[in-house]
């Protein structure tokens, strides 16, 4: 194991210094705008878990900084849906990097749960009316066992705990993955893909 | 022996700084969310509580509380992970064909509408306000039998299709609904003073803090709050969650669970949740397993896109003549270009093979 971290998480790989010339397009750019966008989600979520529930709702600060993660939510999920559709025209998961997606499309999947329990934690009519009409969907889906979607208590450290460690440990890992193999190489002629049995 | 190669090394590199890509992109995204939340906020509308429902709409509240009380409501009747229907008969268990996850756990999160919504807020306001009256309406009530109950909370039910409000008061013709009118007036009054919520929330928490509003909000859950949403086209089949209540942007990410209910199944079958959550399952596996599905996983070389994505690139491999000496290169150009060439089998030259500058067998290291 120590090899193979050695070997693959060298600086050359993490921070690299040059890019192979391919690198070229508006596409490449929404990864790391994702990545932003999480940086400013988490950091107002932070400040809005320190204060507690009740604040964000009923002062002007509070008001402020829920707006700063509400936008920082929709930008995070706008440019990952980009991310993903333009690593999908890529076929970004050849050449040995099918890893990658899995752990990319987990993380979506995680992040939208992520986004589901925030909104329960809105503590307005949306919270509200959601959780009453998502009570269906949980217990029909047989989750009840685990989840109580009206109890804020759960419903909360979920949103501020639980999903978002799990999501951050997908992500880190989505990078390093993307990062040890570096960007997928463009699609070459078939021929030669033929010949270098490239699938 | 162990090789390490980072394979995109084979190509021609270009000096890339990393660390500044990360800095502006955090700058642009900063300075995009906060300017937008400072310019804009964020959608918010106060919930709805019982104290608003009963001073807007008393009726609607009796009607509520009365469902509550002899069963004909839907969280009465709901069966897991609630109850286990009224009197045993269960009216929204979910299943497709005998899967039915939704029944597999019990009723661990418990609710019996009738004690829990009526009899035991009232026990409460009973006690609290030394009712003496009240206290014989819930002893009458509770000793009489199973039949009698439900002649007094029918006769009630339907007098209460022709009540009227009245000064605030709720006004019904006279008849014969034993202990129940009083009963629904003082469960009226209750929610009128703001007090119910704290009574339903007490039962689901055991103790000083209050984590669990399941019960205060199972009493709205029905005609109350589907009234309401539906004001501003919040219902399921006006694509409910998928956007937000007021001019904002939703969770517009969930369109594709938000879709299946407004087509069958999920808009038509009783078990629609069930469907619909196992077919977005479905769906999201398909999205995690792109690379391993035949056809899918070639789909995006077939598609014109990836020659507009690398489209800088395809131009420096035609503009450098990297196939100047290859019997191949016109149907090259071709295929970048969006034409279907045909591929000769035995004739499979180097042709735009990106590797230029070759580095063989990469980085060797020690191992």
């Amino acid at each position: 194991m120590r090899t193979t971290v050695t070997e693959k998480l060298t600086w050359d790989n993490l921070l690299p210094s040059e890019q192979p010339i391919y690198v070229s397009s508006l596409v490449y750019s929404f990864g790391v705008f994702t990545l932003s966008s999480l940086v400013f989600t988490i950091l107002s979520g932070v400040i809005m878990a320190a204060y507690g529930p009740t604040w964000y709702q009923y002062s002007s600060a509070g008001d402020f900084l829920r707006s700063v993660h509400f936008w920082s939510v929709q930008a995070f999920f706008f440019f990952m849906t980009m991310h993903l559709v333009g690593q999908f025209f890529m076929g970004s998961w050849r050449e040995g990097r099918a890893l990658t997606w899995v752990i990319g499309a987990l993380s979506f999947g995680v992040s939208v749960l992520t986004a589901f329990t925030g909104y329960l934690s809105r503590g307005d009519f949306f919270s509200q009316w959601n959780q009453v009409q998502s009570k269906d969907a949980f217990n029909g889906a047989g989750l009840d066992g685990f989840l109580n979607i009206l109890n804020n208590g759960q419903v909360y450290g979920l949103h501020i705990a639980v999903l978002p460690l799990v999501l951050i440990v997908l992500v880190a890992w989505h990078l390093i993955a993307v990062r040890a193999k570096g960007v997928v190489p463009p699609y070459q002629a078939a021929h030669v893909q033929q010949k270098e049995g490239v699938k | 022996m162990k090789y390490f190669e980072r394979n995109t090394l084979r190509f021609p590199q270009k000096d890339f700084d990393m660390i500044k890509e990360g800095v502006v992109s955090l700058g642009l995204v900063g300075v995009l969310v906060v300017g937008v939340a400072a310019i804009f906020g964020a959608p918010y509308r106060p919930a709805i509580t019982n104290q608003d429902i009963a001073n807007q709409k008393p009726i609607l509240i009796m009607q509520t509380a009365l469902g509550d009380l002899d069963g004909q409501g839907e969280m009465a009747s709901y069966g897991p992970p609630y109850n286990n229907g009224w009197h045993g008969v269960a009216q929204n268990i979910q299943s497709i064909g005998p899967f039915s996850p939704q029944t597999w756990w019990g009723t661990p999160y418990h609710l019996n509408t009738a004690t829990d919504d009526v009899l035991t807020p009232l026990s409460m306001l009973a006690t609290a306000s030394n009712d003496s009256a009240l206290q014989t309406a819930l002893q009458t009530y509770n000793l009489a039998s199973y039949t009698q109950q439900q002649a007094w909370d029918n006769n009630f039910s339907n007098a209460l299709n022709k009540a009227t409000v009245q000064n605030g008061q709720v006004v019904v013709p006279p008849g014969n609904y034993g202990p129940v009118q009083l009963m629904m007036n003082d469960e009226l009054a209750l929610a009128r003073s703001g007090l119910l919520s704290g009574a339903l929330d007490r039962e689901t928490n055991n103790g000083v803090y209050r984590w669990n509003i399941q019960n205060d909000l199972l009493f709205l859950q029905g005609a109350a709050l589907h009234q309401y949403a539906k004001t501003i086209d919040m219902k399921g089949e006006q694509w409910g969650i998928n956007h937000d209540e007021q001019a904002y942007p939703g969770p517009w990410w969930l369109t594709p669970y938000t879709f299946l209910y407004q087509v069958p199944p999920g808009s038509t079958s009783s078990s629609g949740d069930e469907i619909v959550a196992y077919t977005v399952a479905f769906l999201f596996l398909l999205l995690i397993l792109v690379p391993f599905i035949p056809g899918l996983n070639k789909l995006p070389r077939a598609l014109p896109v990836h020659r507009a994505i690398w489209r800088d690139w395809y131009k420096r491999l035609e503009q450098t003549n990297a196939c100047a000496s290859c019997p191949l290169s016109e149907s090259c150009k071709k295929e970048f270009r969006g034409h279907a060439v045909t591929t000769t089998a035995n004739a499979i030259p180097a042709c735009y093979d990106q590797t230029s500058t070759k580095p063989a067998g990469g980085v060797r290291t020690a191992g």
